[in-house]
């Protein structure tokens, strides 16, 4: 069990949650599983990129959660002192960039959540971050400190207009970058396009609908190289060429 | 008279159970298609503390199984369209099986075919393999076009079955019942007519669950199986029926979550009982049912687990 010490909103339906104790051991790219105890509704556990590991007395991480049904709607109405279930870290995360990369970061929404560490880790670089509004745009605020930052919003109200898959190829240039991105999957399935006709080495952070997180409910299969694969045990990154984009759900 | 009870007996209690020729240490084991090969929950219990470990089903050749979307969450339980993926009878036992053997937990393979002659292969390749206690049959898997739940659902064909895998193996037989049926004990008596030492049951229950917006199933299939605690009174009732018929231990599935439910299969009529779904939200649930049932037998003053099965008074 682990005790929520922090429980806040950051942005449209975004709420930033630290968790302590921690976990042991956090690679960038890996997640956890968290579960509301008590109840047996919802009865499975919810995967949730490591956004931060916090140092200090005891330790902790934090995860950047959107609501998106009851199991998050329920974590977003808890307080500090609750205790939810955690289990992890799984899955396997992203490899560090080659010596000379250049490192640009593609997110699109909350994804950005599951890049932050990573992000925390190389310290240089440059985000792409699309959101619908200058208010989403706060999910990007703490890689300001880290790398260069570059808005694109729908609406235009923050950055540039458009859809973040439209800056994508400016941005990533010529051979010796590394691409890392998160988002819905279509828009990951246009970074990987691009990624792969630039010949340029890009991984993608991919989610899917998980019971277990450890491998053995085989539910979240995605088509890489001609099999399924599970998103939790061998992912939730993998490299964009791996993935049969063609065999993905909506 | 409960207040003398509740400091219960001085020494130990007997969990060991004998299921169908298994002698096994407790009655508690891991359902099929949960606990994967076993190994993956190495880091969360000693394995050896279970009862058994039950695999995931394995068919002669291996199988990539279904398109996702494989599950989706429902009231306290979930759907799943898996389809059966396996790595195939020989990739376990060459590579999955050597690991099993050194944590020194029974283990049982679950084996389907989409033929009779398929399931008597699997379990021919199976007998007489070091570190194999006994064989399940699964005549009821939902989400699978041939073999499976046809099988399941028609007592001539499900005794062909059991039969041609009785005469492939000296091991066990268990035989994993379907829960949708019209009568569970026409299914029972043909089964141990075709030879089965026990039957386990329940398996999923074939269930739908449909995205209003897309008007699809939220399954990449139209149907799946449904499993969690959400079952659990409709398997209670289903073990009680077939022990009621069955001349052979009966084990119970279906939704257990905690030691008590365990113990209400058992009161039912259950041998002995897997953990399934509850694997997967607490790795460590099957091992604390172990515990559980333990520290209930001490309570209630019951010195061998067996004195509960078929306890319910009527």
């Amino acid at each position: 069990m682990a005790r929520i010490v922090h429980n806040y909103p950051v942005a449209p339906g975004c709420y930033r949650m630290g968790l302590s104790p921690g976990v042991d051991r956090v690679e960038p790219g890996q997640f956890v599983m968290i579960r509301i105890p008590g109840g047996l509704d919802p009865l499975l556990r919810r995967p949730f990129s490591v956004y931060n590991v916090l140092r200090g007395r005891g330790g902790g991480i934090e995860i950047v959660y959107k609501v998106v049904g009851r199991g998050t709607g329920m974590m977003a109405s808890l307080g500090v002192g609750d205790e939810v279930d955690v289990l992890g870290p799984l899955g396997r995360g992203f490899p560090m960039p080659g010596k000379k990369e250049r490192v640009v970061m593609v997110a699109g929404g909350v994804g950005v959540a599951s890049l932050h560490l990573l992000a925390k880790r190389i310290g240089y670089g440059t985000l792409l971050f699309g959101g619908r509004n200058r208010r989403d745009a706060r999910l990007a605020g703490d890689f300001r400190d880290l790398m260069e930052v570059k808005i694109v919003t729908e609406d235009g109200s923050m950055g540039r207009k458009g859809f973040v898959t439209e800056f994508v190829e400016e941005e990533i240039g010529e051979e010796g970058t590394v691409v890392y991105a998160c988002g819905p999957s279509a828009m990951l399935e246009k970074v990987s396009c691009i990624a792969m006709d630039r010949g340029v080495r890009c991984y993608v952070s991919l989610e899917g609908m998980m019971a277990c997180g450890m491998g053995v409910c085989l539910g979240c299969a995605v088509k890489a190289d001609g099999a399924y694969r599970m998103v939790c045990s061998d992912g939730p990154v993998f490299r964009c060429d791996e993935i049969d984009w063609q065999g993905m759900d909506g | 008279m409960a207040s003398k009870k509740r400091d219960g007996m001085r020494g130990a209690v007997d969990l060991s159970v004998d299921i169908g020729g298994m002698r096994l240490k407790n009655p508690v084991m891991t359902a099929s298609g949960t606990f994967g090969y076993g190994i993956e929950f190495a880091d969360y219990m000693d394995l050896k503390g279970l009862g058994a470990v039950v695999v995931k089903g394995l068919s002669l050749k291996p199988r990539a199984g279904n398109p996702p979307p494989r599950i989706v969450e429902t009231p306290c339980g979930m759907l799943n369209s898996i389809g059966l993926q396996n790595i195939g009878v020989e990739a376990f036992v060459r590579d999955k099986l050597p690991l099993l053997r050194g944590l020194r937990v029974s283990v049982i393979a679950n084996i389907f075919g989409e033929d009779v002659d398929e399931y008597s292969e699997v379990a021919r390749i199976l007998d007489g393999v070091r570190g194999i206690s006994g064989v399940e049959i699964n005549i009821s898997c939902p989400n699978v076009k041939k073999g499976g739940i046809a099988f399941g659902t028609d007592p001539s064909e499900a005794r062909r079955v059991v039969s041609a895998v009785r005469k492939a193996t000296t091991l066990p037989i268990i035989t994993k019942l379907s829960p949708n049926v019209g009568d569970i004990g026409t299914m029972v008596r043909a089964v141990e007519d075709g030879g089965t030492d026990a039957i386990s049951l329940i398996n999923t229950i074939t269930a739908m669950a449909i995205d209003i917006e897309r008007k699809t199933s939220k399954l990449s299939q139209p149907t799946g199986g449904l499993s969690g605690p959400a079952i659990k009174p409709i398997a209670v009732r289903m073990v009680w029926e077939a022990y009621r018929t069955a001349r052979v231990p009966v084990i119970g599935i279906g939704g257990i979550m905690t030691a008590d439910d365990a113990i209400e299969f058992m009161i039912a009529g259950a041998a002995a009982i897997q953990v399934g779904t509850a694997n997967f939200v607490n790795p460590r649930t099957a091992m604390d049912v172990v515990e559980g049932i333990e520290r209930y037998m001490k309570r209630h003053g019951i010195r061998k687990v067996g004195e509960l099965t078929g306890s319910l008074k009527v």
